[in-house]
């Protein structure tokens, strides 16, 4: 009898022995070979941005983050990651971000690097269209939901107003919200106290779980985006000469954006906006608005997180294809001034380094549609950021400012 | 406050295992530990219903309170007299919850306040009583035992659908030894194939592909008419494999915990997808529900015709019962065009199926049968269910007119 209650329960014992053990075992972190690296830095997976370990190697070496959002996808021979490979920059970019990646899901993500940026530099392309009344999406931030990152904040959080206001945030999204240990950490945090007791026990060995699943798994991350970066390379001129890249991407340009009068590449054009889609879209923005909304208080918890970590960071807005907001009747005035105000909580808590190129819309061969930069876009973008990059960079002095996650703040557009 | 959804997650069926350790211990030795087992198994019902939940949980009390004036009413009744008008009166009473909480959300486009999760599942056992009630094949019900049945914890929220005589005569014996062991090895072995269903491949199909398949389909909509993109046949058939994984694996897992408590409960899915034809494929898919719905709507509402003599031609009768049987069954499943359209798809597949058996019986003589036309039966079979369920996924409904 005994040997048959072994033999029913003694490989169910063994399992659950090995999974467990295997999960929370202090497992090596292995190490991620170069070709691996290049092909995960422009991967744009979740695995990448939500993991820990690809992240962490690759800004042990020479990669740079790139937070963005879509636009990050747009890669064409002028993309950043082209560049530096093909110029053999001292940097790489680590693109970090995805269609739907705001400034919540990016501080939640962002949570096991932002240690290791201490004293670096990060590029940040910060997206007007992130800044809408309801700020991030939650189907979005629940497709980025990534737990792994989510408790290393949890056990970092001590309870200040920044820590109160992601805690609230964070619990307006539905992922958080589904799990106990997270739902109740939060209301901790939210009500400003660290979390503590059993609670972070079992946070820190969920820590170390997810930790091992994504030393485990965060090799299986497939893309094919390397492949574009290096049929991109195949196009540029052997020499970095600004002049002679700005013509071939003017050239490259005019032969992909022939078909439509929008300036938009023809491939996007004829999949977005083809088939009638396009004339029923005329007008469709008039009410866009983006002055007003939480997106300015998640984005100042980015903003505190680079300034505790002394971290310089080139800020780039990029600007709206001019044709496609005059089509859609986009209102510039309060897309100005929302610029303005974003310009203002970064100029005013001392972050120097910002490139507005949101005024640039109207330049042929600019953006690569809607609202992407393209080509020229992002030769512009080169302009700022290589030098940012390879040249040092004097230490920013920040002056936090935590009204900025007021509402008072998300709901004025006065900005002196 | 610890919420405990069913099957839901590792933590769950450790805590069930954990909390089922004496059961399993007594079962073992013998004995059924009846008054740890009501306890243990209250624990974990209340833990489904709290936190946000509690309304749920109100609900599910008022409910079998209901449902207990009902069947005890009619159980009072049913011992002096019987009467037609009385027990049609009966079944009306014991379903009003249920058809309450399906039309609601169809006509104030909000949640019944008097729902919860399993109010389906529990309705089917409490009319299966009462209809055997008024056949005579039970005469009688106690309280407890019709307790514990309806609120039988492994299966509460989602079925199988157990018989009340079935599940009786396994409570009241304990297992031999040699038997329960049997029973252990059994469990252990559904609970890890559910495992692999619902976490690996349900995961794979629902979580993974369909999301994916279902965007592709929306992209491409614009470019087909009615928007029947190749994407379109992907997104049936993924969603088949996911409905499957996904509602077998948790079958079994209800299966498997019924059996560590020492009761058979029947089986929901045999191979469906290897049926030889619709009907096949009903004795094959949601097994308990499709038998509840066979003994309870399909053979009553025969009866009822042959009595009184409403249709002559024997074919018709059944073919008027399939569409009332399917016409019901995707009411139950909710008051939107999809689940009806689903029930008339049903009912006008299992007739035509019924016509081609006539048929192939007629000419047995001309047609083949080898292995080459089993197959096509399969594949065929297998096409029209994947269809029925892109119907049933609502996804056309997305596709059309959001």
């Amino acid at each position: 009898m005994t040997r048959r209650l072994w033999q029913i329960f003694g490989p169910v014992i063994l399992a659950a022995l090995l999974v467990v053990g295997i999960l929370l075992a202090p497992l090596p972190n292995g190490h991620i070979s170069k070709t691996r690296l290049q092909a995960d830095a422009v991967s744009l997976s979740p695995n990448v941005l939500g993991g820990a370990r690809v992240k962490a190697q690759a800004l042990a070496q020479h990669y740079v983050p790139f937070l963005g959002s879509s636009e990050l996808a747009r890669m064409d021979p002028f993309h950043p990651s082209t560049l530096a490979a093909k110029y053999h920059r001292p940097y790489q970019p680590l693109l970090l971000g995805n269609p739907g990646t705001q400034s919540l899901t990016h501080f939640v993500d962002d949570q096991s690097e932002l240690n290791q940026l201490k004293g670096k530099k990060v590029v940040f392309i910060v997206s007007m269209q992130w800044f809408t009344r309801q700020g991030q999406i939650p189907a979005a931030f629940d497709m980025y939901y990534s737990p792994l990152q989510l408790s290393t904040w949890l056990l970092r959080a001590k309870g200040n107003v920044a820590d109160r206001y992601a805690a609230r945030r964070l619990l307006q999204m539905n992922a958080p919200a589904k799990s106990t240990l997270d739902r109740q950490s939060l209301y901790q945090i939210a009500a400003g106290r660290p979390v503590r007791g059993w609670a972070r026990l079992a946070l820190q060995a969920r820590l170390r779980m997810l930790n091992n699943e994504d030393q485990l798994f965060s090799r299986f991350t497939h893309s094919t985006n390397w492949r574009r970066i290096k049929d991109g390379e195949k196009q540029l001129p052997a020499k970095d000469e600004p002049q002679q890249l700005e013509q071939l991407a003017g050239k490259i340009a005019k032969n992909k954006t022939k078909h439509n009068r929008l300036g938009i590449d023809d491939t996007f054009y004829r999949q977005r906006l083809g088939h009638g889609k396009l004339a029923s879209l005329r007008g469709s923005q008039r009410h866009f608005e983006y002055r007003y909304g939480p997106e300015y208080g998640d984005f100042e918890l980015l903003l505190q997180q680079f300034a505790k970590n002394h971290t310089t960071v080139q800020f780039i807005i990029p600007p709206i294809n001019a044709k496609w907001a005059a089509y859609t009747g986009l209102p510039m005035g309060n897309y100005a001034q929302a610029v303005a105000k974003l310009k203002y909580q970064l100029a005013s808590q001392g972050f120097t380094h910002v490139e507005d190129l949101s005024r640039d819309g109207g330049q042929p061969y600019f953006m690569q549609d809607t609202i992407h930069l393209g080509w020229r876009g992002w030769l512009a973008v080169d302009q700022t950021v290589d030098p940012f990059l390879t040249q040092p960079q004097p230490a920013e002095h920040y002056h936090l400012n935590d009204a900025f996650f007021g509402t008072t703040w998300a709901n004025t557009t006065n900005v002196r | 406050m610890l919420n405990l959804q069913p099957y839901a997650d590792p933590q769950y069926f450790l805590l069930l295992m954990l909390g089922l350790l004496p059961v399993m211990i007594g079962l073992y030795h013998g004995r059924r530990f009846k008054t740890y087992e009501t306890l243990i198994s209250l624990l974990f019902i209340i833990l489904m219903f709290t936190g946000a939940k509690w309304q749920q949980g109100v609900a599910l009390i008022g409910y079998i309170l209901w449902q207990l004036a009902i069947v005890f009413g009619y159980l009072h009744y049913r011992k002096q007299r019987n009467q037609t008008g009385v027990f049609v009166l009966t079944v009306l009473l014991s379903i009003l919850p249920l058809v309450i909480v399906k039309v609601t959300p169809a006509v104030v486009l909000h949640p019944s306040l008097l729902g919860f999760l399993g109010i389906s599942y529990l309705t089917f056992k409490a009319v299966q009583v009462i209809m055997e009630l008024r056949d005579g094949t039970m005469k009688d019900v106690e309280l407890m035992p019709f307790l514990r049945f309806m609120l039988f914890m492994p299966v509460i929220s989602s079925g199988p659908i157990d018989r009340y005589r079935r599940f009786q005569k396994d409570y009241e014996q304990v297992p031999e030894r040699t038997q329960y062991l049997g029973m252990l090895e059994r469990a252990i072995w559904y609970l890890f194939l559910g495992f692999f269903y619902k976490y690996m491949l349900g995961y794979l199909f629902g979580t993974v592909l369909l999301p994916r398949i279902e965007f592709s389909a929306l992209a491409a909509r614009h470019m087909y008419w009615l928007g029947l993109s190749p994407a379109l046949i992907g997104v049936a058939f993924v969603y088949s494999m996911y409905l499957f994984f996904d509602f077998a694996g948790y079958s079994l897992f209800a299966v498997a915990t019924s059996l560590v408590m020492g009761i058979d409960t029947p089986m929901n899915f045999n191979r469906p997808f290897q049926a030889h034809n619709i009907k096949d494929f009903w004795n094959r898919w949601h097994m308990t529900l499709s038998f509840w719905f066979r003994d309870f709507i399909f053979m009553r509402v025969t009866f009822f015709i042959m009595k009184h003599k409403l249709i002559k031609n024997p074919i018709r009768v059944s073919q008027v019962a399939y569409l009332i049987n399917f016409l019901i069954m995707g009411f139950w499943h909710g008051v939107t065009w999809y689940y009806i359209v689903y029930g008339l798809f049903h009912a006008c597949a299992i007739i035509i199926n019924d016509i081609w058996l006539r048929f192939k019986k007629k000419h047995r003589k001309q047609l083949p049968h080898n292995r080459w036309t089993e197959a096509l039966a399969i594949a065929t079979t297998f096409c029209v269910v994947c269809f029925s369920f892109l119907i049933f996924s609502g996804f056309l409904n997305t596709l059309w007119f959001k």
